[in-house]
């Protein structure tokens, strides 16, 4: 958290995070992309929904500060609209007065957090941090999950047969009776299995079956 | 020559008598010849001598005496035909004044000390609606309504004490129908014959002039008393001798006693001096430029009271009175306090319903000022950590200040539109852009907008000259039609709900129109909306667009609503253009 920003050209491909701020307000979108600065964060403003949507964003951990009454479309609708675009960044909304069932409708679509105006600048720092850090995680995760994918991908219809029969927990005998193969034939599909999924144990790959949502089903044959 | 057969007539019996005469002696001496005793020769030739000298003589007499009669006849029908011309001219002169006096258009009677009719013209009796004999004999007041009958009689006794001098008056007279005519009459007594007096009276028929004159007199009459009523004087201004020729009212409203003319420079110094410059200033330029001229001042009376007056004068030439300028003045001093005081009930109403607006927008305004407060905190601690670097970033901490000032002076402003609009504001009209007026009421609405979901389209022309008018005022009227705009598109869910401002100009004035795609305004309520009072809305209170009304009329516009070709209504208000500057 030293120095100044980097210039948005080096930053685009920079893992350095970035808060995104949409108010149609020019004073509240300065001083919190100033606040921002001042403590090192990258920050990008817009004045509309509208024009968030027209940048690129960056593949890096995020978060948007979000006005909850916004001009045309409302926070809460864009914040859905998002939903639906399978755009998934944490969503942190900024609230006048009065705006308690709005706050609430918007906790409940999974805004990470709310903060009225005018607020303390460290609960918004907290706020933020605590936003990009759960971003970074789920970007991790999602990470992972695509490795996980890739791998998977590399196994033959057979392997993935036997990858989901194994992770139910069947042993190697009920395996080949299930698909009617020699047992040691099981054996050299798991050895395959374990190495091209690059899994340390069978509960690693029991977790990396669940977390590609393979169950039993997907591994018996189709009648 | 009617007498010549009775003069041929005379003559022949003349003719007659002598010759029957000379045959009577001769027959006589005939019979004395033959009867007398012893006709003798002598005898006998004496008498037959006799009888030839009696025939000779009765020939020779009849001879003179027809030559004597010729003459005296020719001396008769010479003495005939002259007495005849005379009669002849009396006669004729005698018809002509008789014509004369009988058609003649003046009506002429002769009435006797007791005021019974002598004599009348045929005309004087038909223009009463009688005949002659209806009248002689009769009493003269016959023709006089009752109510004129005492003066007549004593003006007949006014005669009779003056014979011979001749009187004069205008008297009203009733006809035998009933209806009336005004006479002038000029009658004189004398004296007849028999030492009668009696009075000759000659009258003509003023009924038309009478009824000019009376209508002239009403029409002066009305006038004063329009004059009166309507507090409002007339004048004329002789320029060269600088004298002011005033009716009565004038006088009134002056306080000055009434005299055919009066010194301007004594009405000056009526003026309230305040004014008195402006005054002079304005009849100065009306004289040297020889125009009409209109002016409002005050008067200071002798007692200390102010009067409000309002003159308006045009320029004449009219060289025989010598008058410059012909005007009117009236007194308004009631109308200006009647004016004041809806000025101050409209004002106090006006502020009710702001503060009531203002009500309102609360939400809104609370947004306003937490808008530029929530950037004044965020930006004061940003500053903190540029200063708590190391080192300071003090580049970034000035910069930072300077955004604090500028939003801290933005929710100054917020609170202080506020706090006008909330403030009993006196009409202060001052030289302003109304684009700015506009967008200082879009400030406050913002958040309502925002609320109700409604677009804002601003098309606001540059360059549009300012207007003399009161900011407040101005104001309101615009949150009036704005809130108006977005409660009529609340029930819309069909269309984007957009409400347009827009100001354009011509020549004269700039329009201000609020245009939105609401309800719309149903034809029969057109002419209502301005009412005070009346309303469609649940909790409305029907005053906003009197309000809005009254305010522009006060500043020289109008106000007016116009449905829109497609949905929704307009609202557009022009007020003149100040292009001189300032007032
Ligand atoms: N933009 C509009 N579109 C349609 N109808 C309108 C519009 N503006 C005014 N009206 C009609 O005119 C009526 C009178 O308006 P006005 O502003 O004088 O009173 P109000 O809005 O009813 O009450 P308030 O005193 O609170 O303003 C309204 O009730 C409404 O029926
Ligand atoms: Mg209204």
């Amino acid at each position: 958290m030293t120095g100044r920003p980097a210039s948005p050209s080096t930053l685009a491909t920079a893992e350095e995070p970035v808060v995104f701020v949409i108010d149609d307000d020019p004073s509240v979108r300065e001083a919190l992309s100033n606040l921002f600065r001042s403590v090192g964060l990258r920050a990008e403003a817009f004045g509309s929904a509208h024009e968030f949507l027209q940048c690129k964003l960056p593949n890096v951990p995020s978060c948007l500060i979000l006005d909850i009454r916004l001009p045309r479309v409302s926070g809460l609708d864009f914040q859905a609209e998002l939903a639906k675009a399978d755009i998934h960044i944490p969503i942190i909304f900024m609230t006048g007065h009065g705006d308690i069932p709005m706050t609430v409708r918007a906790m409940k679509a999974g805004a990470v957090d709310f903060l009225t105006k005018p607020f303390r600048d460290q609960d918004m720092l907290d706020a933020v941090t605590a936003a990009i850090e759960r971003d970074r995680n789920s970007r991790d995760e999602a990470k992972v999950l695509a490795n996980l994918h890739a791998l998977f991908a590399t196994l033959t219809p057979r392997e993935r047969q036997v990858m989901a029969l194994v992770t139910a927990g069947l042993m190697n005998k009920q395996i080949a009776a299930e698909i009617g193969v020699a047992e040691i034939t099981v054996k050299i599909h798991r050895g395959h299995i374990m190495r091209k999924m690059a899994a340390k144990s069978l509960p690693d790959l029991v977790r990396m079956a669940e977390l590609l949502g393979i169950g039993p089903a997907s591994g018996r044959p189709q009648t | 020559m009617m007498r010549n057969p009775a003069i041929r007539s005379w003559r022949a019996a003349e003719q007659w008598l002598l010759g029957s005469m000379a045959l009577a002696l001769g027959a006589a001496a005939g019979i004395w010849l033959l009867l007398g005793p012893a006709p003798t020769t002598t005898p006998y030739f004496i008498a037959i001598t006799l009888l030839v000298a009696s025939l000779a003589a009765s020939v020779i007499m009849m001879g003179l005496v027809g030559r004597s009669s010729r003459q005296m006849e020719a001396l008769l029908q010479g003495r005939a035909s002259a007495e005849a011309r005379a009669i002849e001219t009396l006669r004729n002169s005698e018809a002509q004044w008789k014509e004369v006096f009988e058609h003649n258009p003046v009506m002429y009677f002769m009435v006797d000390a007791t005021g019974t009719v002598l004599s009348v013209n045929t005309f004087g009796a038909a223009q009463l609606g009688y005949s002659v004999d209806e009248l002689l004999g009769q009493s003269v007041l016959k023709v006089f309504p009752a109510e004129e009958r005492q003066t007549a009689q004593s003006n007949v006794a006014v005669c009779l004490g003056n014979i011979g001098r001749t009187h004069s008056w205008e008297i009203c007279k009733i006809r035998k129908d009933g209806s009336t005519l005004w006479v002038r009459e000029n009658a004189k007594a004398v004296r007849l014959m028999n030492d009668q007096p009696i009075v000759l009276i000659a009258c003509e028929d003023i009924t038309e002039r009478k009824q000019a004159e009376n209508a002239l007199r009403q029409s002066e009459m009305y006038l004063a008393e329009a004059q009166r009523l309507s507090h409002t004087g007339s004048f004329g201004w002789r320029a060269g001798s600088d004298e002011l020729i005033w009716s009565e009212e004038t006088f009134r409203i002056f306080g000055f006693d009434k005299a055919p003319s009066i010194k301007r420079a004594t009405v000056i110094q009526r003026i309230h001096p305040d004014d008195r410059a402006r005054v002079l200033r304005t009849t100065k330029r009306a004289l040297s430029e020889w125009k009409d001229f209109e002016h409002g001042y005050r008067l200071l009376m002798p007692d200390g009271s102010v009067k409000h007056v309002h003159a308006r004068a045009h320029a004449v030439k009219d060289t025989s009175s010598g008058i410059d300028f012909v005007g009117a003045v009236s007194d308004v001093t009631a109308r200006k306090r009647a004016e004041v005081e809806l000025h101050e009930a409209q004002a106090s109403l006006a502020h009710v319903t702001r503060v009531t607006a203002l009500g309102e927008l609360a939400a809104s305004i609370a947004h306003e000022v937490n808008q530029p407060l929530a950037a004044v905190v965020t930006n004061a601690a940003a500053c903190q950590r540029w200063l708590d670097r190391e080192p300071p970033d003090l580049k970034e901490a000035r910069a930072t200040v300077e955004s604090i000032i500028r939003d801290g002076n933005r929710a100054g402003e917020v609170i202080q539109r506020v706090r006008a609009l909330v403030n009993k504001a006196t009409d202060q009209k001052t030289a302003i852009h109304i684009n700015d007026v506009i967008n200082e009421v879009i400030s406050l609405v913002q958040h309502q907008l925002l609320s109700h979901q409604v677009m804002l389209r601003l098309e606001l022309s540059p360059d549009l000259p300012l207007v003399l008018a009161d900011r407040i005022q101005l104001q309101q009227v615009i949150l009036n039609l704005v809130i108006n705009g977005i409660e009529a598109m609340q029930p819309v869910t069909d269309r984007p709900r957009e409400l347009v401002i827009r100001t354009c100009q011509d020549e004269t004035q700039i329009m201000v129109t609020v245009k939105d795609c609401g309800v719309g305004l149903a034809t029969e309520n057109l002419e209502r909306l301005f009412e005070a009072f009346f309303t469609t809305k649940p909790r409305g209170m029907g005053m906003g667009l009197s309000i809005c009304r009254s305010i522009v009329g006060a500043h020289g516009g109008r106000l007016s609503a116009s449905a829109n070709a497609g949905p929704g209504a307009t609202f557009q208000f022009s007020l003149p253009s100040n292009q001189e500057g300032a007032p």
